[in-house]
């Protein structure tokens, strides 16, 4: 995605330009920073609302932490340790003072350094939405364009047949079958657990298989089935692929050449779209599957009400959501002069 | 329809027996069996996510939050003062000294002298001496923790004698601080001189004891790595080499991931289809833990409609817990009418005057008082969301218009604190009815989690606390059932306690042997815990 291939223009100096345009002369520059300011709003509307919401579950820190057993004096006592007897809006804009100055503040509970929790937990995550995602795009594209090669031909009836099936599964129970088939019944995979990078590629592949093929496996149905619809229509529909083959270009080459890179919009759209819920699929996942990730860190710090940890985790989601985005808006350019040069 | 088949086949296998153990085939012998322990090896040990598996405070045992529910750490890490132990099927449970040489009691129930064993050391080489022990109890007597001790402490009231002797004095009688040490804080001797070099934050996360492994890596919540400590005070002890504790996100994963090797014991399965598939799996071992703390279905006596005596009759009428064990859990359990379990001291599986289930006499009550509309709650787990189903039907029968709900934790804190609740389904007692969630805590005046404000019955169970004779003290909570019965207090239903899963070759008390819950999950005694090599 560099933009150095894209034309500069040269800085104007004309009080009618924005400061903002004047300043960034390239357009895919622009939208880059246009985006990056609007991120603000977004990141402060996601981390208000979270507080809200937490505030409204009943319970707090303290409660949750000591459990029905405790008497109401341990549980007054560990408020004030807390700091819980501030009210919620001191609580959040101090929160917010220190993460604007890049500090994300020290857990509620353990008292450790949220952003050190997070260095140990990210790659997890990072790690599993990767291989998810890359290996269920590395497989619907060839799926998908064998498939709209010959509609309701063998390979598209069956790679239709599964993708129903791919599709209409939870994946907490797709995740369970695959741990039945492949860890219990053939002893082939590991059921659960994660092991560093650092003790070897493969130790840590191995136990990465199962869950990221517990949330990939949907997500390929879904690819597969949206681009090959897709394909089918520009194949059937559009003037540019008769005119293609009149001039007796061969199917695979207009296919793959013409179809495919203009279908290839729409499904980057929805790969952009899909990267968010795909974050959330990894909290349940990680539960199953025994991962010390972001998601089981969200997770534990929502039961026990942990708003720093909780705001931590949602700020590292929301902005892979604002980041994705962006891509795909960058991607845009790069396919579709019309965009790349503005004229909108 | 055809395109579901391999799905339907799947989901088949994972709700049915999928273990193939055939019909006849019988769990191995359960206790200290499989011959002479053998040194050596490692052990994967699950622990549910929302119970054991969650240390999110870290492993201090001043400053844990959880501590409670983190028993089998604290163990790990620390040992223990005293431990409980039993015979291989649970019985003659007593608590016994561990590093902790004696314990004593003077005879006005005052006075608790604790003698140490001489030599034990930290594994930084700090000895373990009453000025330790001193020191840990006073911070853990400052800190919130739900396994805090609730002593009635004189002021000043912890003295060191002695390098090796400890003593405590009371305001009032508390002969049944011994039988508190097992599942509280104080038992858990911390070493002085790491927590002052390391700091209380990094303190938690890597904590230094006397126990029989120490600390190799704590991932919070996460998984919990411990290794065999060199320098431990028993002679031959631990067995293990290492001891992993790893946080897993329910039963069924738990179940899956023994099955398929990658952990060698779950603490505390509840859920019934796979207890039943566990038993008939030969590869795993079995032992459902001696249950202390029956179920009772609690009700508010300070509002309607169970401030009428007739209301809470009716309820007992209606009420068939024999019924439901069989009926769900294929009498598993043993149902108790009282708060004592047959794990526990002084089970009195009969109160004198119970009132027994009588459909008619449930119908007839519920006329007289011209119909009866109950909110029935319960905390949001598997047996339990199973019996207050089977509750809704049976008092439906009897004319009662029942609404369940299940709360989480938090919800059922907000019920109780808010007053307005109506019925609960909870458990109640403890291995002995005054240490951990006692009686007390469920028929107290003035608890914050009891349903009825009775001084008669204060005045039993306060009694019963402070009475040193075993007998006595059995008498007065014989008393405190029956008074319970006899104003229809709170029905007390199936005595409830989860079961252990071990992998075939692993030995070990309270895993393959029973030994009493305390709280919740039995105390395992991890230094003699080995496995086949």
């Amino acid at each position: 995605m560099t933009t150095a291939t894209l034309p500069r223009v040269p800085v104007s100096r004309d009080p009618r330009v924005s400061p903002l345009r004047r300043v960034t002369g390239s357009p895919a520059l622009r939208l880059v920073v246009k985006r990056l300011l609007m991120a603000i709003p977004i990141m402060l509307g996601v981390t208000v609302l979270t507080f809200w919401v937490l505030s409204l579950i009943p319970g707090n820190a303290a409660q949750q932490l000591l459990g029905p057993e405790a008497t109401p004096e341990d549980i007054a006592l560990l408020e004030e340790r807390l700091g819980l007897n501030e009210s919620g809006v001191s609580r959040y804009l101090s929160w917010l003072g220190n993460a604007v100055t890049g500090d994300l503040g020290n857990s509620l509970v353990s008292g450790q350094p949220v952003s050190d929790v997070l260095g140990e937990r990210l790659p997890v995550t990072g790690e599993l939405v990767f291989l998810a995602f890359f290996v269920s795009l590395l497989l619907a594209v060839p799926v998908a364009l064998l498939a709209a090669y010959k509609p309701n031909g063998v390979v598209d009836r069956i790679s239709m047949m599964i993708s129903t099936l791919g599709l209409s599964v939870a994946n907490y129970v797709l995740a369970l079958i695959l741990v039945l088939v492949f860890a219990v019944q053939l002893g082939a995979l590991p059921a659960i657990g994660y092991v560093p990078l650092s003790e070897g590629l493969w130790a840590n592949l191995e136990p990465m298989i199962l869950p990221s093929a517990a949330i990939g496996l949907p997500l390929f149905c879904f690819y597969t089935r949206f681009l090959r619809g897709d394909l089918v229509d520009q194949m059937q529909q559009e003037e540019y692929v008769t005119t293609a083959r009149a001039k007796g270009i061969g199917p695979w080459q207009v296919l793959i050449k013409h179809a495919f890179r203009n279908s290839s919009f729409g499904l980057i759209t929805v790969v952009g779209l899909n990267l968010g819920a795909l974050i959330g699929g990894t909290v349940i996942i990680e539960q199953i599957f025994a991962l010390p990730g972001v998601g089981q860190m969200l997770l534990q710090a929502i039961n026990t009400r942990d708003f720093v940890v909780v705001q931590a985790a949602v700020v590292i989601f929301a902005l892979v959501a604002v980041v994705a985005n962006l891509l795909v808006d960058l991607m845009y350019a790069v396919l579709d002069p019309r965009i790349r040069y503005g004229a909108r | 329809m055809k395109k579901l088949a391999p799905i339907a086949a799947a989901l088949m296998i994972l709700t049915a027996c999928g273990s193939g153990g055939d019909d006849d085939s019988t769990d191995p012998a359960a206790g200290g069996g499989g011959g002479e322990p053998v040194a050596g090896g490692e052990l994967t040990v699950l622990e549910d996510a929302s119970f054991a598996g969650s240390w999110p405070a870290g492993l201090d045992p001043a400053t844990n939050t959880t501590g409670g529910s983190n028993i089998a750490m604290n163990q790990a890490i620390f040992g223990g003062l005293f431990l409980l132990k039993a015979e291989d099927d649970g019985s003659n449970a007593e608590v016994t000294p561990n590093q902790a040489e004696s314990a004593e009691m003077s005879e006005d129930g005052l006075t608790f002298t604790v003698k140490l064993r001489d030599g034990i050391e930290f594994s930084d080489g700090t000895p373990l001496d009453a000025e330790a022990v001193r020191f840990n109890w006073e911070r853990d007597l400052a800190n919130p923790c739900t396994c805090k001790p609730t002593w009635p402490l004189a002021p000043n009231g912890i003295s060191v004698v002695d390098p090796l002797t400890v003593q405590l004095t009371f305001t009032r009688p508390y002969p049944a601080i011994l039988a508190s040490f097992p599942a509280s804080n104080v038992n858990w001797i911390a070493s002085p001189t790491a927590l002052e070099e390391l700091g209380e934050d990094a303190f938690k996360i890597t904590p230094v004891g006397a126990g029989p492994f120490t600390v190799e890596s704590n991932q919070l919540s996460s998984s919990l790595v411990l290794k065999k400590n060199p320098t431990y005070f028993k002679e031959g002890l631990p067995y293990l080499d290492g001891l992993t504790f790893q946080s897993i996100g329910g039963d069924q994963p738990a179940y899956q991931a023994l099955q398929a090797g990658q952990a060698q014991v779950y603490e505390g399965l509840n859920t019934t289809p796979l207890l039943e598939q566990a038993q008939q799996n030969d590869q795993l071992q079995v032992v459902v833990q001696p249950a202390t703390s029956p179920y009772v279905i609690q009700l508010n006596t300070a509002i309607a409609p169970f401030n009428d005596v007739k209301a809470r009759e009716a309820i007992y009428r209606a009420t068939d817990f024999e019924a439901i064990n069989e009926g769900i859990f294929k009498g598993t359990y043993d149902v108790s009418q009282s708060f004592t379990g047959p794990g526990g001291k002084f089970y009195e599986p009969e109160v004198e005057g119970y009132p027994e289930y009588d459909l008619d006499a449930a119908k007839a009550l519920v006329e007289e008082l011209g119909g009866l509309t109950v909110r029935l709650g319960t905390i949001s787990n598997y047996v339990a969301t199973q019996i207050n189903t089977a509750l809704q039907t049976q008092w439906q029968e009897a004319g009662i218009d029942v609404e369940i709900n299940d709360y989480q934790l938090s919800g059922v804190i907000q019920e109780f604190t808010g007053g307005q609740w109506q019925a609960m389904l909870q458990t109640a007692g403890a291995w002995d009815p005054a240490a951990g969630v006692g009686v007390g805590f469920r028929f107290q005046s003035g608890v914050p989690y009891s349903g009825v404000d009775d001084p008669a019955l204060d005045q039993l169970l306060n009694d019963a606390s402070a009475t040193v004779d075993e007998a006595e003290r059995a008498d007065l909570y014989r008393q405190a059932g029956e008074l319970i019965a006899k104003n229809f207090y709170a029905p007390f239903g199936l005595a409830f306690a989860p079961a252990n899963i071990s992998a075939a070759g692993v030995h070990g008390p309270g895993l393959t042997t029973k030994i009493p819950p305390i709280l919740v999950n039995a105390g395992v005694i991890w230094d003699e815990v080995w496995q086949e090599q």
